[in-house]
């Protein structure tokens, strides 16, 4: 990774904080890319990796935008558009909102296992950070368009919530030719707080987009996390939820859709350290032509976190025979008076419900679209409906192309 | 005028013959009614008629004005004419009803429109029919929304299987009215399953079918009806011992 680590040693030196950033780069040599022996690495393709491929100093030519991103932005009451990582403009303005970015290097503190974050605290060009004020119930849709081109970004965000606040976030990543793309976002939700976060990441298909979220959860607050994944050769998610109150909720619904020889890697952790909290993890995917998915994620019930409730569900589509889906749940439960359940499958289309569609006039071929098209829908339910059509347009458009086998 | 004749027609379910040889014929604007007990085969003819999977025709011609229907795609026959109001309407996560009756040939400027229509028509509360086609709808509801469908798409036939299990008095009234009317409004020519003498109340049959082992064993007008009512269904099970 020698050329790769020079274009970052340089971009390093030009930075306030380059001391601090050195010393996480130096973190990030000495550990190295992951490997596969690594149960949160397990499957991934990452024989296929090579960082040399790309360099932190890419030019940075302004994204152009398209019709998907245009539409979205038109439904948003604040519009915040980064690129490569790098706060460019905030559009509009909500009571009880604001918006800020730094350009400091990005904390590793409780990250140090995970090499990709290590990278991403080092060469970040800062974070953009939204917050909400406490009892601020903002109803309006909050837009994030992240822009990326070729080249190596680290994108950093936080999403704050304060007590008894609540917001909905969507975040649309687009662009990323030959990129390699690392974000890191935090949403923090003070007690009572309510957030919902839906990310569309529509990737070029050349991208490998290697991502971690982290949901921490006060007393009775509740998140609901939607992420949908269509784009990037490699489409990794790690979407974990920590839980620091009682009566908290989290909701975390993914869903993708794999063509090609793309890999979709979908990894979570839900952490119940106290009880009386709740979490359900919902993941739907298919995979088509030669393209696979990966799905680990782990429920841990520390010990005393009683009444804990959490549940994780994973269903695999497989749309051709060449493609493949490696599912496996995990749980580590150390209290005895909680509920907990998981379910996965990996199987084709369903074929009832196919010929029930079929039987009202619907060709097998559209009732195929209409299914797949279906797994998404869901995912988009709890957004606007307005929102949610523009992406389900978007999802509809790159269906056409997509052959069941 | 239409007519949806089924010559002599045989299926399997796996490896077992349910349907043994049934004939029947229904035109436009006629309703007949099929009765029979338990197990006799009536599900199986309205599943074999639209091609569902695991049901193996091994004999006979279902034909709709002349064109053979048996040997096209589900969708196909629905297109051609004939469709299926299910006993159990299946959930499809994720599909909404009006994107799948545009797949389904219906034109998207009016659809949404007629289908608040029909729900009004049926009893059914239109916004139910924003949710994904038949999540979160009871047993009744999803009856009621067959028929909508059935409304939306005007076929020249209707299979309904079993349509009045599940609905109460005032919806099988209702369902029933529609379908009266459908009669008349385009010549629907229905084609129902049922148990219940209830339906008859509601739904006046030109003719009625009885069914038993696999075959129609007796036919004859709303009359026959009474007969089952007094008899049950052993003296026809004869019948159908005496044709095998």
């Amino acid at each position: 990774m020698t050329k790769f680590l020079d274009t970052a040693t340089h971009w390093i030196e030009s930075q306030s904080d380059a001391a601090e950033r050195r010393t996480m780069l130096a973190e990030f040599t000495t550990t190295g890319i992951p490997t596969t022996t690594d149960e949160v690495w397990r499957y991934a393709p990452l024989e296929y990796f090579n960082l040399d491929q790309y360099s932190v100093d890419a030019p940075s030519l302004a994204h152009a935008g398209d019709a998907l991103e245009s539409s979205i932005a038109a439904l948003g009451a604040v519009v915040v558009r980064t690129h490569n990582g790098v706060l460019q403009s905030v559009e509009g303005h909500l009571d009880g909102l604001t918006v800020e970015a730094s350009n400091h290097a990005g904390s590793i503190a409780g990250y140090e296992d995970d090499s990709f974050v290590v990278l991403n605290g080092a060469l970040t060009p800062g974070t953009v950070a939204l917050t909400v004020a406490p009892g601020s119930e903002i109803r309006e849709s909050i837009v994030i368009l992240h822009s990326l081109t070729t080249g190596a970004a680290f994108p950093r965000l936080k999403v704050s919530v304060g007590k008894s606040a609540s917001a909905r976030v969507i975040e649309i990543w687009s662009g990323g030719l030959e990129a390699l793309v690392v974000p890191v976002s935090e949403y923090d939700l003070d007690e009572n707080a309510s957030l919902s976060v839906a990310t569309y990441q529509r990737l070029d298909l050349s991208a490998w987009y290697v991502s971690r979220t982290t949901t921490t959860l006060g007393r009775d607050a509740r998140m609901h996390q939607s992420v949908i994944g269509m784009g990037a050769a490699y489409d990794r998610a790690r979407n974990d939820a920590v839980f620091q109150g009682t009566g908290a909720q989290n909701e975390l619904w993914t869903t993708y859709l794999g063509r090609g020889t793309q890999v979709h890697d979908l990894r979570s952790h839900q952490l119940h350290n106290i009880g009386r909290t709740a979490s359900r993890l919902l993941s739907k995917g298919a995979v088509a032509e030669e393209s696979r998915s990966i799905y680990t994620g782990l429920i841990e019930i520390e010990r005393g976190a009683r009444r804990t409730d959490a549940r994780q569900t994973n269903h695999n589509l497989l749309l051709s025979p060449h493609a493949h889906a490696d599912t496996v749940p995990n749980l580590d439960i150390r209290e005895n008076d909680v509920t907990c359940a998981h379910a996965s499958s990996v199987g084709p289309l369903d074929e009832l419900q196919r010929w029930y569609l079929e039987s009202r006039g619907v060709s097998r071929h559209d009732a195929e679209r209409l299914m797949i098209q279906g797994f998404f829908n869901e995912m988009l339910d709890v957004l606007p409906r307005d929102v949610a059509s523009v992406i389900e347009a978007d999802i509809a458009s790159q269906l056409d192309g997509v052959v069941v086998v | 005028m239409s007519e949806l004749v089924i010559t002599d027609l045989r299926c399997n379910v796996g490896d077992k013959e349910i349907l043994r040889g049934v004939n029947l014929t229904v035109r436009s604007g006629e309703v007949h009614v099929i009765m029979g007990p338990n197990g006799c085969g009536k599900s199986t003819l309205a599943h074999a008629l639209t091609g569902r999977p695991g049901y193996t025709v091994t004999g006979g011609s279902v034909t709709l004005d002349g064109v053979e229907l048996l040997g096209l795609a589900p969708s196909e026959r629905t297109r051609a004419g004939l469709f299926l109001a299910l006993q159990h309407p299946m959930e499809v996560p994720g599909v909404r009803p009006v994107d799948m009756l545009v797949a389904a040939g219906a034109q998207r400027n009016e659809v949404e429109a007629t289908m608040a229509l029909e729900a009004v028509n049926v009893g059914l509360r239109p916004e139910l029919l924003e949710r994904f086609v038949n999540v979160d709808l009871s047993g009744g509801e999803r009856k009621r929304a067959e028929v909508v469908q059935l409304g939306v798409l005007k076929p020249a036939f209707a299979v309904l299987d079993e349509i009045d299990s599940g609905l109460d008095v005032d919806a099988l009234g209702a369902v029933a009215r529609r379908l009266e009317v459908a009669t008349k409004e385009w010549g629907l020519g229905v084609l129902a399953i049922t148990h219940f003498r209830r339906l008859l109340q509601e739904l006046t049959p030109d003719v009625i079918h009885v069914m038993s082992a696999g075959r129609v064993v007796a036919e004859g007008g709303p009359e026959l009806a009474e007969v089952l009512e007094r008899d049950g269904y052993e003296p026809f099970k004869e019948l159908s011992d005496d044709r095998s």
